[in-house]
């Protein structure tokens, strides 16, 4: 049985890289609670003799494999059209480095 | 002709076939439709007005030439906003992709073109998908063609909106949970979700990987058979795409039913609404008089399908939607000066709350310390899951249930998000083992709300699958009504 708490939402926020005001972790809090709560009832099956499904049903099995061979996918210019900031045919980002 | 938008899409596509419409008079009448009926319901958030009249011409030049036409020739489709379509915008209802412009056709969109359909705009849903009532997009709010304060369900709930209200004959939504069978349930249509790897997923924005599954909706299940030929093909670009399905389900969908074992999971309904229990029962008892036999089946593990959904779906969505950064495509925060604060913010600003409730629910049950209790239990329980499933359809041909513990709500009434979880209760079991299910319209309350019938399969039985559906249809008149509204 898991606590979730205040510190629980700001270290997912943070995993997530989602910023969260302080009202939105409240809410956020007060509904993770309660989903949480209720998938705990997953606890009364007894699942010790299950393998756990990775796969959905048998068809995965079926699907084939494409020849491994190179082709065109995207072109650089196709690709930046939807960038939100470029420069020289490439993606623009803030300095990730800084002189302190 | 001025009642095109009364015909089903394969009565559309004879027509144009045989001469008596052409492609341009066809989508002159779908958008004129939406021009006038649109701004009621609000299922379209983009019409193709110029392309979609522009594709028309050049289909009735190629009847004209002589020229072999495809097997959706003439035929007004439209898209769920989360399947591209080259060229055009693709938002998922969501703010972060609001200008986001398809650089690819999904699959789906390519053999709907390549088969002479013309996509004819693009429908509201959930933001990605995740929600059951079209209510969490980010743009706008979809109404019931049924009963306009209501909503149509989601979350392809535009999608099913636009059938309902004879927009256009054929639409694709996408299942994730039940989110093609019941707003079709609700708007008193068809919707069909096939088999897991059934359609192709590329170019359909990813939620759930294990789960999505494109499919479409329309009055009929005849319109059903036809367009899944057509999207049933295999696709090297989605790793899961099954060997190309059957060409015949058309032909073969009035095979009689007589003898066929239909599973009724009994203790999983007891909680079902009387008149919604009346309803199912009516529509079992049409079935004993098409010759079928109905037996118990036990399949209660399904009180346990929505847990095992919300931690896998949400596992999932939270991997998927980790591609939203801001960075790449999609919304980049102006109040962002560093990098970290790009991703922070315009994951904070781009996403809405259900969204941002299903990544941290995911982030967490995936989390060091509580992925065996969560996620990996789920996957044990969606096992067992599959597990009684085929076990069922050892008894039975086919599963019979309702498709909604619910009819139509009136929009803004559930705003507690466990409470909207559990309106796909009985459509969320077939996401999980991955095989088709259908709902089709069995009814309607006394206030006039449709009600749906949801059949499943075993992986891979469209055919029969159809076969059993359209059976039904062939006694029953429920899903050539029209709202008033909308006549």
């Amino acid at each position: 049985m898991a606590t979730i708490d205040k510190a629980t939402i700001k270290r997912l926020a943070k995993l997530c890289r989602i910023a969260c005001s302080e009202e939105q972790e409240d809410a956020l809090l007060h509904d993770m609670q309660k989903i949480i709560g209720y998938v705990e009832q997953l606890s009364e099956i007894n699942t010790d003799a299950i393998v756990p499904c990775n796969y959905v049903a048998s068809t995965l099995s079926q699907t084939p494999f494409r020849a491994d061979v190179p082709g065109q996918t995207l072109s650089r210019d196709e690709f930046l059209k939807n960038a939100p900031a470029h420069i020289g045919g490439m993606i623009r980002v803030p300095p990730v480095l800084r002189q302190e | 002709m001025t009642d095109i938008h009364t015909l089903t899409a394969l009565q559309v596509h004879n027509a144009f076939k045989q001469g008596k419409l052409s492609a341009s008079e066809i989508v002159a009448a779908s958008l004129a439709r939406i021009t006038q009926h649109d701004p009621k319901i609000k299922a379209f958030l983009r019409v193709f007005t110029e392309r979609a009249g522009k594709n028309a011409r050049m289909l009735d030049e190629k009847r004209a030439s002589g020229a072999p036409l495809g097997k959706l020739a003439g035929i007004p489709i439209a898209l769920k906003d989360n399947i591209n379509l080259k060229g055009e915008i693709t938002t998922c209802g969501s703010k972060i992709l609001e200008h986001f412009q398809a650089p690819f056709n999904a699959t789906a969109s390519r053999l709907l073109e390549q088969e002479d359909a013309i996509i004819i705009g693009k429908t509201n849903c959930d933001e990605f998908a995740m929600g059951s009532s079209t209510e969490h997009s980010a743009f706008q709010k979809t109404s019931n063609p049924w009963n306009l304060s209501c909503t149509p369900g989601g979350s392809s709930g535009g999608s099913a909106a636009a059938v309902a209200a004879r927009l256009c004959p054929l639409t694709l939504g996408s299942d994730t949970g039940g989110s093609i069978r019941q707003p079709a349930s609700l708007c008193g249509i068809v919707g069909f979700k096939p088999t897991y790897g059934r359609v192709s997923r590329y170019g359909l924005v990813a939620f759930g990987s294990s789960l999505d599954q494109i499919g479409p909706l329309a009055a009929t299940v005849e319109d059903i058979a036809m367009v899944m030929e057509v999207l049933g093909r295999h696709c090297e670009h989605d790793s899961t795409s099954l060997p190309k399905g059957p060409d015949d389900l058309l032909s073969k969908l009035n095979a009689p039913i007589k003898g066929m074992k239909i599973g009724v999971p009994w203790e999983f309904l007891e909680n079902l609404q009387p008149e919604l229990l009346r309803s199912f029962q009516a529509s079992l008892d049409m079935y004993k008089d098409l010759g079928a036999t109905l037996v118990p089946v036990d399949l209660s593990c399904l009180k346990y399908a929505i847990a095992v959904y919300y931690i896998i779906a949400t596992a999932e969505a939270s991997t998927n939607l980790s591609r939203f950064d801001g960075i790449r495509y999609g919304l980049r925060s102006k109040r962002a000066t560093t990098l970290d604060e790009i991703y922070d913010y315009s994951r904070q600003e781009g996403f809405g709350d259900e969204v941002k409730r299903r990544i941290m629910l995911g982030t967490f049950v995936l989390s060091a310390g509580y992925q065996e209790a969560y996620y990996r239990k789920a996957q044990k329980v969606r096992a067992h899951i599959i597990q009684k499933y085929n076990e069922a359809f050892s008894h039975c041909a086919v599963i019979a249930t309702p498709t909604s513990p619910f009819p139509a709500f009136q929009i803004g009434s559930i705003t507690d998000p466990l409470e909207m979880y559990l309106a796909d209760i009985y459509t969320i079991g077939n996401n999980l083992a991955g095989i088709p299910g259908i709902s089709i319209p069995s009814g309607f309350t006394q206030d006039m709300k449709p009600i749906g019938l949801q059949l499943s399969a075993p992986e891979l039985s469209e055919g029969l699958l159809l076969q059993a559906a359209h059976a039904l249809q062939q006694v029953t008149s429920y899903h050539t009504a029209i709202p008033k509204e909308f006549l």
